[in-house]
């Protein structure tokens, strides 16, 4: 039997002492207070360098306009401009990223009843532009990849913003749960800091956004 | 550092808030080390905790417009401090990271008195505690570590003072089995 | 020329959404992954189309596997750990009742065992998911605050208190961001799914902590200021 009798546990949290003990449990006693001996209580240092590192890490985030994307970024939020209908131009442009996601995601495309139009319409109600936000300092490179495009690493860069750190993209994805990463330099997978994540089954982690027509979702 | 010394915590987050962003490091000199022996605790590692204590505190800035109340900035970046524990603890978890592989636990006090003996039950401890769950190890590093009463563990963390003990308790057995040769 | 690309997209999507063959399948995973793997995730693939499983999921995990770099042995594994997860999801929905679950359902259920749901509480998320409710779209919420950190009962009953109270699907999907947000301000996820049980009128939290942190009370502490 190993484990401590009851009134030896309360000697531990500090509510009998060891004189209050029956002779009988003293022994047991003196060894559970060896436990307690054992507790390190010293104060663990830091490296010196870590505030100089904090501050740093502050500076950067406080310089607009990284700040406020970088807010944006950690704040729970719809993360969508929907889609609607658009001048001619962009809306070509949309459709063709909509109906390419499709494929990719090999997932039903709308039925196609009556001739593209038709498809059209329903393929941009189905799709919802979502926006991905890395703050990556000092990447070359910065990718989105996930079940929406095969994974592929080179298939949606972001675009930095300026100096600022901020790397951004849009893109129109389908209705549906989405699991993604991003991909620094090529080859880093990155979590996004701002979306729950589950286990990969490969020891890493995906980000995951849920897109519904009422928008996109950081589920 | 007179000065600094003096200001409260809600006067600095208040500057801070109102632009004064170089204000932040004197809460992170004063926060720095006080949180430093939790985190390297419960996580067993003090790269690890220095990476979590930093996070936090970085953490803590971007999100200092959500601490409504600025008096309580030491116990709401606690928390934050605390989740990130634990997420590191989670992960870890999944990844199925064997504790020897993790990275280095801290060496053994260098005791300046140090009896080997001691000095190896003190490291005994630190390794047995990282087979607790994170739930014993929470509660035994707050209460025998930290020194807070099982009051002030509840306030800390939400839980019954009833359900604290019952996993100290446990917590006891366990670490009595896994420091037996050390203990005797 | 733009007209006849998308048509020729849109036509290539429904094929490959209506039921990936083995042909399918080696074309999805041709260069995204060894020969080796090709070959174990076709076999894996056409038992879990014998068994009325989804294919697609076990494809995506095999391409992801290569495109992160992962040895082949271990997207071998993990597709067929998925493959498993998928095959118990399937019975536990079927034992909820639904006697031919769409794909959509078994992977919502798949990730939600994956998450650390039991199957029993997946099959309770089903039987409570009545229309307007989508069993796929619950158990993925249930998953993600499982996922956030939130206890797998305590995500179940979050979800209960809020169908019961008549909520909206959309409103069940607000749930994960609404509990990072209760983080974000410091709470723990349980803590902050409580007072979202509490506010739809769920079962009774637990009482959200005083914000002390350690030693703040103590004015010996010797890391006090």
């Amino acid at each position: 039997m190993m484990g401590y009798h009851p009134l030896v546990k309360r000697l531990l949290d500090g509510e009998l002492s060891l004189a209050e003990l029956p002779p009988e449990l003293r022994a047991e006693g003196e060894e559970a207070l060896r436990l307690l001996g054992a507790v390190d209580r010293a104060p663990v240092a830091l490296s010196p360098l870590l505030d100089e590192r904090v501050m740093a890490a502050v500076r950067s985030h406080a310089a607009s306009p990284a700040h406020r994307a970088w807010r944006w970024l950690n704040t729970p939020r719809e993360v969508e401009l929907r889609l609607r209908l658009r001048p001619w131009t962009v809306w070509a442009g949309a459709l063709a990223a909509a109906a390419g996601l499709a494929l990719l995601l090999g997932r039903p495309a709308p039925a196609p009843e009556r001739g593209l139009a038709t498809q059209v319409r329903v393929g941009l109600r189905d799709s919802v532009f979502v926006r991905f936000v890395l703050y990556a300092p000092g990447a070359r490179r910065v990718a989105v990849a996930g079940t929406f495009n095969q994974w592929d690493r080179s298939a949606a860069p972001l675009v930095p913003a300026g100096t600022s750190g901020v790397w951004t993209t849009t893109l129109a994805l389908p209705v549906g749960q989405h699991q993604y990463a991003f991909v620094v330099d090529g080859a880093r997978w990155v979590v996004d800091p701002a979306a729950p994540a589950v286990d990969d089954g490969f020891g890493r982690r995906n980000s995951i956004v849920a897109v519904t027509a009422q928008g996109a979702h950081t589920l | 550092m007179g000065l600094e010394g003096e200001a409260t915590d809600a006067e600095i987050v208040r500057a801070v808030l109102a632009g004064d962003v170089e204000r932040y490091a004197v809460l992170v000199r004063r926060y720095r080390e006080r949180y430093a022996r939790y985190a390297s605790r419960m996580l067993g590692s003090r790269d690890v905790a220095e990476d979590a204590v930093q996070d936090a505190l970085v953490r803590a800035f971007d999100r200092l417009a959500d601490c409504r109340e600025p008096d309580k900035f030491a116990g709401w970046l606690f928390l934050i401090l605390r989740n990130r524990c634990y997420a590191e603890q989670r992960r870890r978890q999944r990844e199925g990271r064997p504790l020897d592989e993790a990275d280095e636990m801290f060496a053994a006090p260098d005791r300046p008195d140090g009896a080997y003996e001691q000095v190896e039950r003190t490291h005994a401890l630190e390794r047995a505690l990282q087979h607790l769950t994170a739930e014993q190890r929470e509660v035994f590093v707050l209460k025998h570590t930290e020194g807070l009463a099982y009051e002030e563990i509840a306030g800390v963390t939400g839980a019954t003072v009833a359900s604290l003990k019952m996993r100290m308790h446990r917590a006891y057995d366990r670490l009595r089995e896994l420091m037996k040769e050390h203990l005797e | 020329m733009r007209t006849i690309g998308i048509a020729v997209t849109l036509v290539l999507g429904t094929t490959l959404a209506g039921g990936l063959g083995a042909q399918d399948v080696q074309v999805r995973l041709d260069r995204r992954v060894s020969p080796e793997v090709q070959r174990a995730v076709r076999g894996i693939a056409a038992d879990a189309a014998a068994h009325g499983l989804p294919v697609d999921p076990l494809v995506q995990k095999a391409i992801e596997g290569g495109a992160k770099g992962v040895p082949g042995d271990r997207v071998i594994a993990a597709v067929r750990a998925l493959a498993g997860r998928l095959a118990e999801a399937k019975e536990a929905v079927s034992e909820a009742g639904v006697a031919a679950p769409s794909g959509d359902v078994v992977e919502g259920g798949a990730d939600a065992l994956n998450a650390g749901l039991s199957r029993s509480q997946v099959g309770a998320l089903v039987r409570m998911s009545k229309p307007p409710q989508d069993p796929a779209l619950t158990l993925r919420v249930a998953a993600t605050l499982a996922a956030l950190g939130v206890p797998a009962t305590q995500a179940l009953e979050l979800v209960q208190g809020m169908i019961s109270a008549g909520r909206s699907p959309t409103d069940l999907l607000g749930l994960p961001g609404q509990v990072q947000a209760g983080v974000a301000r410091g709470a723990t996820p349980a803590q902050a799914a409580a007072g979202l049980a509490r506010a739809a009128g769920g079962p009774p939290p637990g009482r959200a902590p005083d914000w002390v942190p350690p030693g703040q009370r103590k004015p010996h502490n010797p890391h006090k200021p």
